[in-house]
């Protein structure tokens, strides 16, 4: 059984005449974690809309190959300032704006935006203006507009990259209770040294395509070191000039060196 | 004054400018331009708002009393290029209604009351959300034009000083004003999209704002004299 299924998916935006992804096939699972790993411009993004049924639906463009989506996708962009929508004075109602887009009855979204707002740990926000919040606690505010939805499949476009430590660290304890739950969660990331604890699969993405895609220990492979999408602990080994195979986390590392 | 009902906020914001244009001027246009710039007075202080030198509660409504006088300036001054001075007079109260109307209904009218209000009357969310939007886009670029002056500021150009001084900034600023918020176009409507704006499903309103029988009356009243001023004008 599969939440989301790309099979052979090749994207063209408007006007271009290269695709910015080319035969893409991805599966992901019910309580599957896979996160999307690549350097700028490599498609991640993209994949993302595509998984969340906004591509080619609201950018336009043309797609070939097929997308199957067995249930509902939400998906959190990178940049909070732009997600949040001007409709609302309080955080609670911020939170509730999707939920009530969907028409559900009062309790049923009351239920579910009060669940959100204890699972980002933004409860004591819910009566501020969103136009005072700081950055990370905006995203946070989206990451919980999203939730309050009960999507079964979330998608994330660097998630943590208007958050500090703590704030990074919840998001991906979040991410890890949503799979316990049985949703499924894509996700792009640059902070490739919280994928080992978090992610089930990795897939590597270059100018557009799945380079490879596997167990997280291909964070700690040759060819991702070397193309600087590596741990940095594996990236240190190797740059030590230590042997392979490279270590992936610092609790493998001092595995190793004992 | 932004406790009443959005509808019928909107039914004051269009009345006055319909009778500053049926009633005979400048008369009419006198008195509607009077009543509406006494209105750009009423916008209250949000909690929270600080000012040096005046009340909360009374700065916002003189920002909004000169935002409506800057805006209807040029047009009288254009008017008086154009016309004789009664002419003048007449059209120059009519668009200061328009103008101080519409400045007046964007200070008090809230985008999310508005919507509440169209949801729980049965418009489809999009459209409401249309109308919203486009109240919420003034204060919006407002704040992002103060962005991006602060910015600029801080890499040494000023808006202030000579004329060229202030064209130059003015230049800078236009750009990238304009082409941020049509960047910030294609992520919200990403953002709006996934968060079910366009899924076609019947919004639950959240706080739909109370409709009282005195101020539907009131509406319907404002929208008779609208017609029998219009009647009693054109026999």
């Amino acid at each position: 059984m599969r939440i989301l299924g790309l099979d052979g998916v090749t994207f063209w935006y408007p006007a271009t005449a290269n695709p910015a992804l080319e035969n893409v096939s991805l599966d992901v699972g019910p309580g599957e974690i896979v996160a999307l790993v690549g350097r700028g411009g490599a498609g991640a993004s993209t994949l993302l809309l595509i998984a969340a049924g906004l591509a080619p639906r609201v950018t336009g463009g043309r797609l070939a190959g097929s997308v199957s989506r067995g249930a509902r996708a939400g998906i959190v962009l990178p940049t909070p300032w732009t997600q949040v929508s001007g409709m609302a004075f309080t955080v609670w109602d911020e939170v509730a704006f999707g939920a009530a887009n969907l028409g559900w009855p009062g309790h049923e979204i009351t239920r579910h935006v009060d669940r959100a707002l204890e699972r980002l740990e933004i409860a004591p926000l819910a009566s501020r203006d969103p136009a005072t919040l700081s950055g990370g606690e905006l995203q946070r505010v989206i990451i919980a507009g999203i939730l309050a939805m009960d999507p079964d499949l979330v998608v994330l476009d660097e998630p943590t990259a208007e958050l500090d430590h703590e704030g990074t660290r919840a998001v991906w304890r979040l991410v890890r209770s949503l799979a316990a739950e049985g949703k499924a969660v894509l996700l792009a990331t640059s902070d490739v040294d919280a994928l080992p604890d978090i992610a089930d699969r990795i897939a590597w993405l270059e100018q557009g395509s799945v380079r490879a895609l596997g167990e997280p220990s291909l964070l700690a492979g040759d060819a991702m070191c070397e193309a600087g999408l590596g741990t940095t602990v594996a990236g240190l080994w190797r740059a030590a000039g230590l042997g392979a195979p490279y270590p992936l986390t610092v609790v493998d590392a001092v595995q190793r060196w004992r | 004054m932004s406790a009443l009902h959005p509808f019928s906020l909107l039914a004051i914001a269009a009345a006055l400018p319909a009778f500053a244009w049926i009633l005979p001027a400048p008369a009419g246009g006198l008195a509607t331009a009077l009543i509406a710039m006494g209105l750009t007075l009423t916008p209250g202080a949000r909690s929270g708002s600080t000012s040096a030198g005046l009340t909360p509660r009374w700065r916002p409504g003189l920002v909004t009393f000169r935002t409506a006088l800057v805006i209807a300036a040029p047009f009288w001054l254009f008017l008086r290029l154009l016309h004789d001075v009664p002419t003048t007079v007449a059209m120059g109260l009519r668009i200061t209604t328009m103008v101080a109307s519409c400045v007046w209904l964007v200070a008090v009218l809230s985008p999310d009351r508005l919507v509440e209000a169209m949801v729980a009357r049965g418009w489809s969310l999009a459209v409401a959300y249309l109308f919203a939007a486009t109240l919420s886009a003034v204060p919006v670029l407002k704040a992002r034009a103060r962005r991006i002056v602060e910015a600029q500021r801080c890499r040494g150009l000023s808006p202030r000083g000579s004329v060229a001084n202030r064209l130059r900034a003015l230049r800078a600023l236009a750009l990238p004003l304009v082409l941020s918020a049509l960047h910030e176009v294609d992520e919200r409507t990403l953002a709006l999209e996934t968060r079910g704006l366009g899924m076609g499903v019947r919004r639950t309103p959240l706080a739909a704002p109370l409709d009282r029988t005195a101020e539907r009356v009131a509406r319907w009243t404002l929208l008779l004299l609208c017609l029998a001023a219009l009647i009693r004008r054109l026999a």
